[in-house]
């Protein structure tokens, strides 16, 4: 029996081994297959004024429940802090604008999107997956719910179903993947009442944002938040203040998973571990079969199954 | 004598030539002196910009106002992205522009929006004028924004907003306290059916800004440690030194000024409330200079002062002139020194007419150097005799006739 168990072990550990490497080159080779025209969406902080239809909308494009559009336009929600969660893929937040208190900042927050997601990096089972057109989606069928993309995200977007312990749901804005097969735009931007926020191309974005900087500085910070961030991010944001202000987190410009891919590019490439694994455990083997071989005859009394232990 | 009759006969010739000659001429040639009177006007218009009582139809354009290319042709224009200010170069006066607007754009499934224009046109004198909404116009009448403004949200071109965001843009930027308790279907655009669109209509024609009245002096009482008072003499800058009234107030809304929260007294009576950053700027952005002394004091200012702010009292010409006329145009003033011959390039020896500063030289000083009685050239003070002249001194003696 014990034989046998260890047999199974040693497969199922080259199997995860080897899966985490495949996992890992997959990822990498994600970024060479990002489409030029990759989408981008800039949310422009200055012109949000809170009415939160693309919560209403958010909803509504993806089953959830939800109450009628009117009642979103009870500002209470405001008092408090919000993040997106199951029951919510996107949310605004308000914050105070110094410049003046009367015209208050609005943000809204979602899954970014990123160039380089730390999330399918994090994936041991490569449910999430990085589009060309620079959408992070996954297959809800693969999701094991292991919660590691949750772990790994910066932004903390993924957030989960988990009624049913055979049927985990990982939710988080898919870029409304169902409505842009049918060439629609993604709910939120469709129902933006004063086009906040723009769904382009990731490089025309980018040149537009920087447009509205220039022409109106009083107005603007010169950063476009998710240009650089971590690699880079589909949805963008420019705004009137500092992004720390507006709970953005403060991330640097190297890709998440860039330090954790390189440690595991690094040590699985060519098979290495693997095979040193192998190669050390099988020269121990054959140490100890020789010494075996040496005391058989003196030690032909002493039960087999400690010398197995000593190994 | 013969020859003095035909040039008489002569005469009545030129003038029949003249007279068909100026009915002749082309009419572009006419229009061109409007166009210069029309740049006459601009002048006067950077100066106080929605004041300007001229014809919205006469815009003052180059071919560069639209085209970037040296050679536009019909396939490849070359036309300008969206120049907005730069187009524009004449408004009418809001008293021309319509009462009230109603917007149809939702006909079928709302009520008009009725927009109140004249009260928001009257209020835009305070911000930057007509421009803040009509921020793109062509020569003619003030374009509709659909002219520009693509009905359709996915389109090619996405750095122009689409309609229903150019219009919601255009309220929503300012009236971002919209009330929430509403949504917008009681707000603007009413259900079909309502009756809300003629009382509103009504309302709006009877609405009246209270008349503005401008500061002269405004005192500030601060916590500042470098003095408790701060006075700033409002009509010294608008009137005395011909600042824009755009150059302080910049972009401003009702919102800058109104807020329903912030509780009113009499020194503050409309709750103006600002942050250190807004109080400051506008004295800063002139008044460079780091330091809190020159406003904060212990006592009130006095009025400005030529002779003790510059040292340097205005007497004659001087008094009548304008301040840009010798410290230029722009701001902040171009600080000058006493010399005369600074402005006054042509004053030299026999060249400048001492008659002009009040008296004639005698002929033994005409041709000396300015210098020899104007030590180092300072103009400023009255020259000393004794540098050459031991028993003489001025004004007692004199070197001319006065």
């Amino acid at each position: 029996m014990k034989n046998l168990n260890r047999r199974d072990f040693l497969k199922s550990t080259a199997l995860g081994v080897s899966a985490v490497a495949l996992g890992a080159t997959s990822v990498k080779g994600a970024d060479k297959t990002l489409s030029e025209d990759r989408i981008g969406i800039l949310v422009d902080t200055a012109v949000c004024i809170g009415c939160r239809n693309c919560e209403w909308a958010c909803r509504v494009a993806h089953d959830m429940p939800t109450k009628e559009l009117e009642s979103y336009s009870d500002n209470s929600v405001f008092k408090e802090y919000r993040r997106p969660d199951k029951t919510a893929l996107t949310v605004v937040n308000q914050f105070e604008n110094e410049k003046n208190p009367l015209l208050p900042v609005y943000v809204k927050n979602q899954c970014m999107h990123c160039e380089r997601p730390a999330c399918v990096s994090a994936c041991i089972v490569g449910a999430l997956t990085k589009q060309a057109d620079g959408s992070v989606i996954w297959d809800d069928d693969k999701c094991i719910g292991c919660r590691y993309c949750m772990v790994a995200c910066q932004f903390q977007i993924p957030s989960y179903d988990y009624d049913k312990s055979i049927d985990p749901h990982i939710r988080k804005c898919d870029l409304c993947f169902e409505r842009r097969k049918k060439e629609k735009l993604p709910a939120c931007v469709n129902i933006c009442p004063n086009e906040a926020l723009l769904f382009g191309k990731r490089s025309e974005i980018i040149q537009i944002a920087k447009n509205r900087i220039k022409r109106k500085p009083d107005e603007y910070i010169d950063h476009i938040y998710g240009e650089f961030e971590i690699g880079g991010t589909s949805w963008m944001y420019i705004a009137g203040k500092n992004f720390e202000k507006l709970k953005m987190p403060p991330l640097g410009n190297n890709p998440a998973p860039g330090i954790s891919e390189s440690i595991q590019h690094g040590i699985f490439a060519y098979f290495v571990p693997p095979v040193a694994l192998y190669a050390l455990l099988g020269t121990v083997m054959w140490i100890t079969r020789r010494r075996n071989g040496e005391n058989d005859e003196e030690n032909i009394l002493k039960p087999h199954d400690e010398k197995g232990e000593n190994k | 004598m013969m020859m003095k009759k035909v040039y008489f006969l002569y005469i009545p010739l030129i003038l029949i030539i003249c007279i068909a000659g100026s009915n002749l001429l082309p009419k572009g040639l006419t229009k061109k002196f409007d166009a210069d009177k029309g740049n006459f006007s601009k002048e006067n218009q950077n100066n106080n910009l929605t004041h300007v009582e001229s014809d919205f139809t006469n815009q003052t354009l180059t071919c560069k106002s639209c085209h970037e290319t040296e050679y536009p042709t019909k396939n490849d224009p070359g036309l300008r992205k969206c120049p907005r200010f730069d187009m524009i170069s004449k408004f009418p006066t809001f008293n021309k522009g319509p009462e009230v607007v109603d917007i149809k754009e939702m006909s079928d499934k709302y009520t008009d929006v009725v927009f109140s224009h004249k009260i928001h046109s009257q209020m835009s004198e305070m911000s930057i004028g007509c421009t803040d909404c009509h921020h793109y116009n062509t020569t003619g009448p003030v374009l509709n924004c659909r002219e520009c403004h693509e009905q359709n949200r996915s389109r090619e071109d996405v750095s122009v907003p689409d309609l229903k965001a150019a219009f919601h843009r255009q309220c929503m930027g300012c009236h971002k306290q919209w009330s929430h308790d509403n949504g917008c279907s009681t707000q603007c655009h009413s259900n079909k059916g309502t009756d809300v669109k003629n009382r509103d209509r009504q309302e709006m024609l009877d609405k009246k800004h209270p008349k503005v009245t401008e500061p002269t002096k405004m005192i500030w009482e601060t916590n500042s440690a470098a003095g408790k008072i701060v006075t700033f003499f409002h009509n010294e800058h608008n009137q005395l030194f011909k600042i824009n009234c755009n150059t302080c107030h910049k972009q401003e809304n009702c919102t800058k000024c109104h807020d329903v929260n912030n509780p009113k007294d009499d020194k503050n009576p409309i709750g103006i409330k600002k942050s250190f950053e807004d109080h400051h700027k506008p004295c800063m952005n002139c008044h460079n200079e780091n330091a809190c002394e020159k406003c904060h004091k212990e006592k009130e200012m006095t009025p400005f002062n030529h002779s003790s702010s510059a040292g340097w009292t205005l007497k004659n010409y001087h008094s009548r002139l304008a301040c840009e006329k010798c410290h230029g145009n722009s701001m902040p003033f171009k600080k000058l020194d006493n010399n005369c011959t600074s402005c006054h390039k042509n004053f030299a020896p026999g060249k400048f007419d001492h008659k002009l500063a009040g008296l004639t030289l005698s002929e033994n000083h005409k041709e000396m150097e300015c210098e020899n009685c104007h030590l180092k050239n300072d103009f400023s003070k009255p020259p000393d005799c004794k540098t050459c002249h031991d028993d003489k001194s001025f004004p007692a003696q004199s070197p001319g006739k006065r």
